[in-house]
């Protein structure tokens, strides 16, 4: 896409440490990366990775021990003011990975979806509560009925859904999806798949989508980065990136996706990805964009031998 | 054909109490299992799929109850055991099981080797040095290297992909017949659970198992699959080879299943979806199962439970849409793409 | 709680509706035509009926000993707390007199008078045996020991509920600070090494010297310590579930602390903190005995199960006054076993993993 774009997240440099000092496990090591207003931006990787920090490290779970994060140009990271602060409660939105744990088991439904509304500036009256609550549910497709369940009651596409109307509900114009679909039944995925959709569509949200599934991924993603031991190593629009896949690593989880299609997936073969095939110890690999759009991390050898794959 | 089933379930019920209300977790299933072969059972959460192969190890919590039908191995009916003793002489020896996480498969205060090496000795009388040399032949045998030295260490330094591969080790050791997984990779990542898959095929080869295969990954069940059968709210509604089942399949269920896969769907359409959930089986279920969330079911559906229809030999499906009088309906587009080959959009990797 | 939930009236509806087409007899060629299909049907199934507290309920209900010793409780703090209102109902400290013929403490002879009449003399009715007028006896300054009994079984329930709650409020509120605010964690950690290495028996012994002894300083002195065990208990299990997602969901929504901690904290450890509290009452009480018993705590004016069992244990020598050690321990026993048992059978009960069945 030619004309410029507005971008809405901009991650500088992010690092995020865990641990004191002694025991310091680099999560997530200078991570670099833009979000544009309305797309899909998807971080792809295994368990252990830094995705999932990376994530809570924007909607400030995690804190972060070096680089800034921007929103809209201002900075959301570290200490923000008051009035920041409750913008981008509303402003950015979560929806977590396993709808089993992430409801409160012991509130009634109408209060998981209404939570966000206490935080606001003044409370909500009971009518107006009622009101978006009924709306916020059938938004997602459940009945306002359902209300004055409890969690326990639904099942996992449904409680996921509860945990998108409670996002909703802060009328937010960013969400980061941290693995929404991997803890759901196979059936239940393409509800919800198609629930953030329509909802994209409608309202114009952002999403970075936070997963593990390449081939998930590929469907609802505009742009993919792979995420490695808490280094990007390649991003890219997702179909370039399923076309030409430079960084080894990613190759190898191209190759690992299973397909559902017998003579395709028995006679595929397997990529294994071994750090060892680079050859860091003299050259420090650089992030650098290889074609529009198009990043990879790697040193100077690297980079030229992709360049020359790419023409 | 039939002198090779080597397992066969016959009009299996099981039922489960809880919190004073009967739960029919398995409506009466019937399946032959062949010797030699790898047979994948796919379905939801609460489809059944796990309680129905814990039968065949006396597995079952104790709340559930086999409450009829049969099940065969080896001119002995595992439904009617009811000691521990007798269940003793199966599990393990003649069928064992991969479960889905391999560290709760483990003992955390046990070094790996010893784990294997009881396994090792619950098969055979042996010396302490040939149960050892077992041991190291095993673990090489599922790919772990320099066994010599990581029998001495303890589950929490092995990665979980490694880990799987233990236990894998440790269900081959007695040398069983029929090896059930259970979810064998959903708790890995994408790379590992290939290799992992790639090495209980190598291994069914080498130790002339017949593999069942319980999983809710499609993709899995491409990779690994003879035969598939397909599982909703306690019941095989279709069944029949890996081909027949992702490229001709017959039962709106298994369309749906098929059709909704984001893998087969093309970016900014929207992908079909089931609605709603599946039945509460606490509740008798009338008709097919699955009617209330099919939008062609036909009102039959809803009265009288179909029978199973021979689509081919090996191929059945339970549905009154393969009944002659039945309106014909044709299945989803993305299931005549895969049918085509090419499957719709998704990746070849290059 | 949702008790008695009515099914919402929609499904209800939609229920008889499949139900009643399943019943209607179809001709054969309408059985394979089309049936309307209704997508919200499909969202409405599926749904257990689960409620927390009655399976809670149930599941302590099929436990037969609690409920025994339920019922025991029950009746006897129901007793406890009526037997001042019932008639004849003498007040507990009385003293009672007896008119008693003189013995010659050698001959064991009646000692007669002038007129060979035996010589009457009143006397306090010291140790008199269980029987009709005084139905567990009199103690040894003759007073009555049913009504002494049911007297120190209030205060010495007074006090230990006094002591659950006070104990339960305090070791929340600290515990559940302790546990979700991470800047006190450190705070509160070396407090609680400071107080929990003080010997509690020392305080106790300490703060009666100082302070007039009496109910209130054995109120004091005894939750001076034990919210400390109640407090690390709570904050333990607030660790256990405050980083689960759904309490990082209200913090990305951004409720408050409190809110967080008084919507997704506290009522998941209702049951724990119930049960805790059940069991902190027998503690309180035989915590109580044990300071009386060694002679600090309330004074004997005030009979307490405490006071009673010590003044019972005095005369534990002599097998005729054995009763006055036996009454009092028989309730004490009574009320601690039963609140052990009831506690306990209650933690079951309020597991979850125990709702099977």
């Amino acid at each position: 896409m030619a004309e410029p774009r507005e971008i809405l997240l901009d991650v500088k440099d992010l690092s995020v440490t865990f641990g004191t000092r002694k025991k310091a496990f680099p999560a997530v090591r200078n991570v670099n990366f833009q979000i544009y207003k309305g797309e899909t931006f998807s971080l792809v990787g295994e368990s252990g990775s830094g995705k999932t920090t990376i994530g809570r490290a924007i909607i400030r779970i995690n804190p972060i021990s070096g680089g800034e994060i921007l929103y809209k140009g201002e900075r959301i990271s570290g200490r923000i003011s008051r009035e920041l602060d409750r913008k981008i409660t509303k402003e950015i939105q979560m929806v977590f990975q396993d709808p089993m744990a992430s409801l409160n088991e012991r509130a009634k439904v109408d209060y998981i979806v209404s939570e966000g509304l206490y935080s606001g500036e003044r409370r909500p009256s009971r009518e107006e509560r009622e009101a978006k609550v009924a709306r916020a549910l059938s938004d997602v497709g459940l009945l306002p009925e359902f209300a004055s369940r409890f969690p326990h009651e639904f099942s996992g596409g449904q409680r996921q859904r509860i945990g998108i109307a409670r996002a909703l509900i802060m009328e937010p114009d960013f969400i980061i999806a941290d693995e929404p679909i991997s803890a759901l039944d196979v059936s239940i995925r393409a509800q919800v798949l198609n629930l953030l959709a329509k909802l994209q569509k409608e309202r114009g949200l952002t999403y970075l989508f936070v997963a593990h599934d390449l081939s998930v991924v590929r469907f609802i993603s505009d742009r993919i980065a792979v995420i490695h031991k808490g280094q990007i190593v390649e991003m890219a629009e997702s179909e370039q990136l399923f076309r030409t896949p430079l960084h080894p690593y990613t190759q190898s989880l191209l190759s690992a996706i299973p397909l559902p299609d017998p003579r395709a997936e028995k006679g595929k073969t397997l990529r294994v990805y071994d750090p060892a095939c680079h050859n860091y110890g003299e050259t420090k690999p650089v992030w650098a964009e290889l074609e529009p759009g198009h990043f990879v991390l790697g040193s100077r050898e690297e980079l030229e031998e992709y360049r020359t794959r790419l023409t | 054909m039939d002198n090779n089933v080597i397992l066969s379930v016959r009009d299996l019920d099981v039922k489960f109490s809880l919190r004073g209300r009967v739960l029919h977790a398995i409506r009466g299933i019937s399946l032959d299992v062949y010797q030699g072969e790898s047979l994948a059972i796919v379905g939801e959460s609460g489809s059944g799929k796990s309680v129905f192969t814990k039968t065949f190890m006396g597995l079952l919590d104790a709340n559930g109850s086999i409450t009829g039908g049969s099940v065969l191995y080896r001119d002995q009916d595992l439904a009617r055991f009811e000691t521990e003793k007798q269940w003793l002489s199966i599990r393990g020896k003649e069928i064992a099981m991969v479960m889905q996480d391999p560290m709760t498969a483990l003992n955390p205060l046990k070094t790996i080797g010893s784990q294997v090496e009881e396994a090792v000795l619950l098969h055979r009388k042996c010396t302490k040095e040939a149960a050892r040399q077992a041991v190291l032949d095993i673990l090489t045998d599922v790919g772990i290297q320099e066994a010599e030295r990581r029998c001495h260490q303890y589950p929490h330094e092995f990665s979980g992909g490694m880990r799987q591969r233990v236990v894998i080790a440790i269900a081959l050791a007695c040398r069983p017949k029929i090896l059930i997984c259970d979810e064998p990779t959903t708790a890995l990542d994408v790379t590992i659970q290939a290799q992992i898959l790639r090495l209980i095929r190598e291994m069914q080869k080498k130790y002339d198992l017949t593999t069942i295969y319980i999983t809710h990954d499609l993709g899995v069940v491409a990779n690994v699959a003879d035969r598939v059968a397909v599982m909703y709210a306690g019941d095989i509604v279709e069944i029949g080879t890996c081909e027949e089942i992702f490229y001709d399949p017959r039962h709106p269920y298994t369309w749906a299943l098929l059709s909704s896969l984001p893998q087969l769907g093309t970016r900014g359409e929207e992908l079909y979806a089931i609605q709603g959930t599946p039945p509460n089986l606490f509740y008798e279920v009338h008709g097919d199962a699955f009617a209330p969330r099919n939008p062609k079911a036909l009102k039959i559906d809803f009265v009288e439970r179909p029978p199973y229809f021979e689509v081919s030999p090996t191929h059945r499906a339970r549905t009154w849409l393969l009944d002659p009088r039945a309106p014909k309906v044709e299945p989803p587009e993305q299931i005549k793409l895969l049918r085509k080959g090419g499957g719709g959009s998704h990746g070849r990797t290059p | 709680m949702a008790f008695f939930r009515i099914k919402d009236r929609r499904t209800a509806d939609l229920a008889e509706g499949l139900e009643q087409s399943a019943k209607r007899e179809y001709t054969q060629k309408e059985l394979f035509q089309f049936a309307p299909y209704d997508p919200e049907a499909g969202e409405r199934g599926g749904y257990s009926n689960y409620s927390y507290w009655r399976s809670t309920l149930r599941a302590f209900c099929k436990n037969r000993t609690a409920l025994i010793f339920l019922c025991l409780i029950a009746a006897t703090l129901l007793f406890t707390f009526l037997e001042p209102f019932l008639p004849y109902a003498p007040e507990a400290n009385t003293i009672y007199w007896t008119e008693k013929a003189e013995v010659n403490i050698f001959t064991l002879e009646p000692v007669l008078d002038e007129a060979g009449n035996p010589v009457v003399k009143t006397s306090r009715a010291v140790n008199e045996k269980p029987g009709g007028e005084f139905w567990f006896g009199t103690n040894a300054i003759g007073q009555d020991l049913w009504s002494q009994i049911w007297s120190g079984t209030r205060t010495s329930l007074g006090i230990g509920f006094s002591v659950a709650c006070i104990d339960a409020l305090l070791g929340i509120l600290i515990g559940v600070l302790w546990g979700y605010v991470r800047k006190l964690d450190f705070f509160f950690t070396e407090l609680y090494n400071v107080f929990d290495n003080v010997p509690q028996t020392l305080l106790v012994i300490i703060i009666s010297y100082i302070l007039r002894p009496g109910v209130g300083t054995m109120i004091f002195a005894m939750c001076l310590t034990s919210w400390l065990q109640t407090a690390r208990f709570v904050r333990n299990q607030v660790v256990i579930i405050r980083d689960r997602d759904y309490n990082l969901a209200s913090r990305c929504l951004g409720s408050s602390t409190g809110r967080i901690i008084s919507k997704n904290l506290l009522p998941y450890l209702v049951s724990i903190l119930t049960m805790r509290m059940a069991l902190a009452i027998p503690a309180a009480i035989s915590n109580e005995v044990f300071i009386n018993y060694i002679g600090l705590g309330v004074p004997p004016e005030i009979p307490t199960l405490g006071n009673l069992v010590e003044a019972g244990r005095k005369v534990m020598m002599e097998p005729a006054l054995r009763y006055q050690l036996f009454f009092p321990v028989i309730v004490l026993s009574v009320v601690t076993i039963s609140f052990y048992i009831i506690g306990n059978a209650f933690a079951d009960a309020a597991d979850p993993k125990n709702h099977v069945n």
